[in-house]
């Protein structure tokens, strides 16, 4: 009887030890506490000036692109044009517009994050969605030739989810 | 308390990866020791040979490195406990030369013997291979031929460029085939292996070349927009299933090259890749977007239906079939990035007796070998990658070690 009372008091010992104790927390938000706690409990915020899809325009810092384009940018697993996107879109269309002479080549990419033919695919898919973003725009498909290059062409290596990111895209060029 | 030490056991039987499994049908294995006569012992052959005698899942061979006498017919006492003796000579003076002799253990009666001889140095693993290969006729195995092929694969070295190698399946020899600019998804053309596809990425659009791997000779398949991949060259070497997007839309075809007719296998406004002939070739196996994550399904060549082939794992993006068996690679976890997603499994087209291949590591790129009995694939764990067989029948499995950079596709 006594080793049971010994284990069972052993045991719920070791249960708050292992998930600390519920006692309520002390009211911070009280009338004279109110900056305090605020700074305490808020969580902050991070940003990321070189993130891409920033207001300065597509791709910020990273537009891998060439002749004038913008690189769009893909969340992962994604190859729908997100809003954020869709200046950068038009923009291309203008610059496609103006190389009236020049083939269009849209080059779609990829993270690490897949395997043999499928992250292709996806690379693929990202840069038709690109251009039918452009042709919507009234630029002639004709002029407009797609390649996937998967995850062959990373422009960061760098294992953080920021430079996953940056290889998430499609780049844009005349063909020269 | 039994619940915890239940869990505490559940966790720990689930964290062993398959080379860990009770190998089964031990009793029917030969065991066998091997001695080196070599002038100066080899240990780089030793673990070759080793590796060899245990993917074949036909002998039970004692780990340690034997030395003796080649020409002797004398067993040691510690050694007449096995079935058989392999002694053995290396000799890479001018070239590579390799005796071996296949003694009983019990009184040392030769069994077979055998000399081989090349004037390089560099194939010496194929020497091996194809020894262990030999003895395992003699003794009347289920053919193991399949550890004498090449391995050709493709891996990165910087952005847009890649090189595609040939190793032995050991990877202790390598031999870079085509370097310069960014050329994938090598695929064997023919059983003898004398030639293999691959997609070049030289013009503007990816073309298909397949390259005599002993002239060089190359020629031009196809080419598409987008990207084209041979995923499969059927038994007789006379069909392809190719994925191309012709049209912008990564979709599977079959090309016929006796008339170079191409039939679109899948019409759909997804991604559908990485076909691959099942059961009598009419039908195939292959990767599909078309439920919202990629996972495995099955279609006839020639008519429309599709049926889902798999029904666990949240991404399911690579395949390989042999018959009517078929090895997937299934990440479960919910997280897209980090180590530990993706895991191997063998299910049939017929979607049944589905059962893991691994447990630990991150698997991908499985490959049946010609005869179906053994999957390659590549694992990632930690930091380093390892080139991985698994031997179905005997549930034995290897792991060689890769070099750092990355391998983007893989052919045996």
């Amino acid at each position: 009887m006594m080793i049971k009372k010994i284990i069972i008091t052993t045991t719920t010992f070791s249960v708050f030890l292992l998930t600390g104790c519920s006692q309520t927390a002390p009211d911070l938000m009280g009338k004279n506490n109110v900056s305090d706690a605020t700074q305490i409990a808020g969580d902050t915020v991070t940003i990321d000036e070189n993130r891409y899809g920033n207001e300065n325009g597509a791709g910020g810092k990273y537009n891998s692109s060439s002749d004038g384009f913008q690189s769009i940018y893909f969340e992962f697993g994604d190859y729908g044009v997100s809003s954020g996107m869709e200046n950068s879109i038009a923009s291309n269309a203008n610059v496609a517009h103006n190389a009236s002479a020049s083939k269009i080549k849209i080059e779609g990419n990829c993270d690490e994050f897949g395997t043999d033919e499928y992250n292709y695919a996806l690379g693929l898919k990202r840069a038709k969605a690109v251009k039918d973003g452009i042709a919507a725009q009234g630029v002639n498909t004709s002029k407009m030739v797609i390649v996937s290059f998967g995850e062959s062409n990373p422009v960061c290596s760098n294992p953080t989810d920021g430079c996953y990111a940056q290889n998430r895209r499609v780049d844009l060029r005349l063909v020269k | 308390m039994k619940y915890i030490l239940l869990l505490l056991l559940s966790i720990n039987l689930f964290a062993v990866d398959a080379t860990l499994k009770i190998e089964t049908d031990v009793e029917h294995r030969s065991r066998i020791a091997l001695v080196d006569g070599s002038v100066v012992p080899n240990d780089k052959i030793f673990k070759i040979l080793l590796a060899d005698l245990k993917i074949s899942g036909h002998f039970l061979a004692d780990t340690t490195q034997h030395t003796g006498d080649i020409t002797s017919n004398f067993i040691e006492p510690a050694l007449k406990s096995k079935e058989y003796v392999l002694k053995y000579a290396l000799s890479q003076a001018t070239g590579t030369k390799l005796v071996i002799r296949l003694l009983k253990a019990s009184d040392g009666t030769q069994v077979f013997k055998k000399s081989y001889s090349i004037p390089t140095t560099r194939k010496m693993p194929f020497l091996a291979h194809k020894a262990i290969s030999d003895i395992n006729n003699v003794l009347k195995y289920p053919d193991i031929s399949w550890i004498n092929r090449y391995v050709v694969f493709t891996r990165y070295t910087t952005p847009r460029q890649s090189e595609i190698l040939l190793a032995d399946y050991t990877f202790n020899y390598q031999k870079v085939i085509i370097r310069g600019g960014l050329n994938l998804f090598p695929k064997w053309a023919d059983k003898k292996q004398k030639s293999f596809y691959y997609t070049s990425y030289a013009g503007l659009v990816p073309t298909l070349y397949k390259i005599n791997i002993y002239s060089g000779a190359k020629k031009k398949i196809a080419s598409s927009e987008g990207m084209i991949v041979c995923s499969d060259v059927s038994k007789n070497g006379s069909k392809l299933l190719l994925t191309m997007a012709p049209k912008g839309q990564a979709d599977i075809y079959e090309l016929n090259l006796a008339t170079n007719a191409k039939t679109r296998v899948t019409n759909f406004n997804g991604i559908d890749v990485n076909g691959k002939y099942v059961d009598d070739e009419s039908r195939m196996v292959f990767v599909s977007n078309r439920l919202g994550y990629a996972n495995i399904f099955k279609k006839s060549i020639h008519s429309s239906a599709v049926s889902q082939v798999v029904y666990h794992g949240r991404n399911n993006n690579a395949c390989d079939a042999h018959g009517d068996k078929i090895v997937y690679s299934s990440r479960e976890s919910k997280n897209a990035f980090g180590s530990n997603t993706f895991n191997l499994y063998l299910t049939s087209s017929r979607g049944s007796g589905t059962r893991p291949l691994t447990t630990t590591g991150t698997n991908q790129f499985p490959r049946f070998s010609t005869d179906g009995s053994v999957i390659l694939y590549i694992k990632h764990r930690g930091n380093g990658s390892s080139i991985g067989y698994t031997n179905l029948a005997s549930q034995q499995s290897l792991l060689f070690p890769l070099g750092g950079r990355k391998i983007q596709s893989i052919d045996w």
